[in-house]
């Protein structure tokens, strides 16, 4: 009975182990790609933000950790470097949640009013939610406002037919705002 | 359920083995497994063939290995190996996508890792490969995930070009029928389930038509 039990049991972990080495070599050879398609994404949402405002993106690892703790969402913060190599706004990237997932590129300047708001990556329901996601024009509504957080169907319209896709962006740049304030209030204007 | 299916491949041959996975075991149509995940990803032609290639490399693999260590595998604790075998190589391929095919892997998001609990892999683990040798099982593997692959595609080209006017791939349209008033409802849940059901009625008319010794020689 025991040398049964002790026969099944070995067998499955003899299966287990061969999956799991076979599982630790495929890791192994493609974590290096994965982390750098997700650094290019956050790039390139970050540059897309910023550059309106002629600011250059840098990712700050520092920073993010820093911020972490209070906003366990933000995945990515990057320093805007003006022409003089100071730094003269933020830019973050946010997961919130509209109908799904949803991940945006939020860039702040130096006074705390949005430069702009990109998607980075969206799962909403096409043909509904994702329309306001894609849409640069709707996204755009949120230019200029700040420093204080936008209260969604007051600072801005939700999109008609798309309520949780426009609370989930509006959720994003919320957090990015809140971020900003807590990195302006610690350090000032650390140059 | 293990050797119900046993006697069919002394009477086709190989070639029976890989062919039959289109219409007469066709998984989608004929078996009904694995429905969940067809209605969702037919939204669009480039997700098809990624999903349908997956779902081929997982069925084909899990059927091999199955089929080759079926004998050490003891009946008692047969269901957790399957499934041990079928999530790792669920999990290769996630990894792969994710590393190599980021927009892909962002567009199919859970189906991927949800095709652990696809029944047509399970299923063909536990009903094909668990008893039949290793060539048959392969070929019984790829045999279905085109089946399955081709009524995806089918699905899909139609929701797809009815529903939004075009088909595109990456960010080019290949195909544009340059209108903007489609019927969206196509590419929405009801779509996939009038879509999946005019298919279905299809293949069932089909099969109505054949000849009576023909039918009905696959579980």
């Amino acid at each position: 009975m025991i040398r049964d039990i002790l026969d099944l049991a070995l067998r499955l972990m003899l299966v287990c182990a061969v999956a799991a080495a076979g599982l630790g070599l495929t890791y192994g050879a493609v974590k290096s790609n994965i982390a750098k398609m997700e650094r290019e994404e956050r790039e390139e949402g970050a540059r897309k933000v910023l550059e309106p405002a002629g600011l250059v993106a840098e990712e700050d690892a520092e920073l993010l950790s820093r911020l972490q703790g209070d906003f366990p969402d933000i995945q990515g913060v990057f320093r805007g470097k003006d022409g003089s190599g100071g730094t003269g706004g933020y830019a973050f990237v946010v997961k919130s949640k509209g109908y799904n997932f949803m991940t945006l590129a939020v860039g702040v300047d130096s006074q705390g009013k949005i430069i702009g708001v990109a998607t980075v990556k969206q799962e909403e329901t096409p043909g509904l939610g994702s329309v306001p996601a894609q849409s640069e024009e709707y996204l755009s509504k949120y230019k200029g406002l700040g420093p204080e957080p936008p209260v969604l169907k007051k600072d801005v319209d939700a999109w008609n037919g798309a309520t949780f896709t426009s609370s989930g962006i509006n959720k994003g740049v919320q957090m990015a705002l809140e971020a900003f304030r807590e990195l302006s209030g610690e350090g000032g204007g650390k140059r | 359920m293990s050797g119900e299916e046993k006697a069919g491949q002394d009477k086709g041959g190989y070639l029976r083995e890989l062919t039959k996975g289109f219409i007469t075991t066709n998984p989608l149509l004929v078996l009904m497994v694995g429905l969940c995940s067809s209605l969702a990803v037919s939204t669009r032609v480039e997700n098809c063939i990624f999903m349908g290639l997956a779902v081929i490399f997982v069925l084909t693999c899990s059927n091999v290995i199955i089929s080759l260590i079926r004998r050490f595998i003891p009946e008692q604790i047969r269901i957790p190996i399957f499934i041990v075998v079928i999530a790792s190589f669920v999990t290769i391929v996630d990894l792969t996508l994710k590393g190599y095919f980021k927009p892909v892997y962002d567009r199919l998001g859970v189906w991927i890792p949800l095709i652990v609990v696809n029944c047509i892999i399970l299923a063909r683990a536990e009903g094909y490969a668990y008893s039949n040798k290793v060539s048959f099982a392969a070929l019984d593997g790829l045999g279905l995930g085109m089946g399955y692959t081709s009524v995806l595609l089918i699905m899909s080209v139609f929701r797809e070009l009815l529903g939004t006017g075009k088909i595109v791939f990456g960010n080019t349209a290949l195909i544009n029928l340059g209108s903007d008033s489609m019927p969206v409802i196509l590419i929405m849940f009801p779509g996939a389930f009038i879509t999946f059901a005019l298919l279905l009625a299809l293949l069932q008319w089909y099969n109505a038509r054949r000849k009576p010794e023909e039918e009905g020689e696959e579980g």
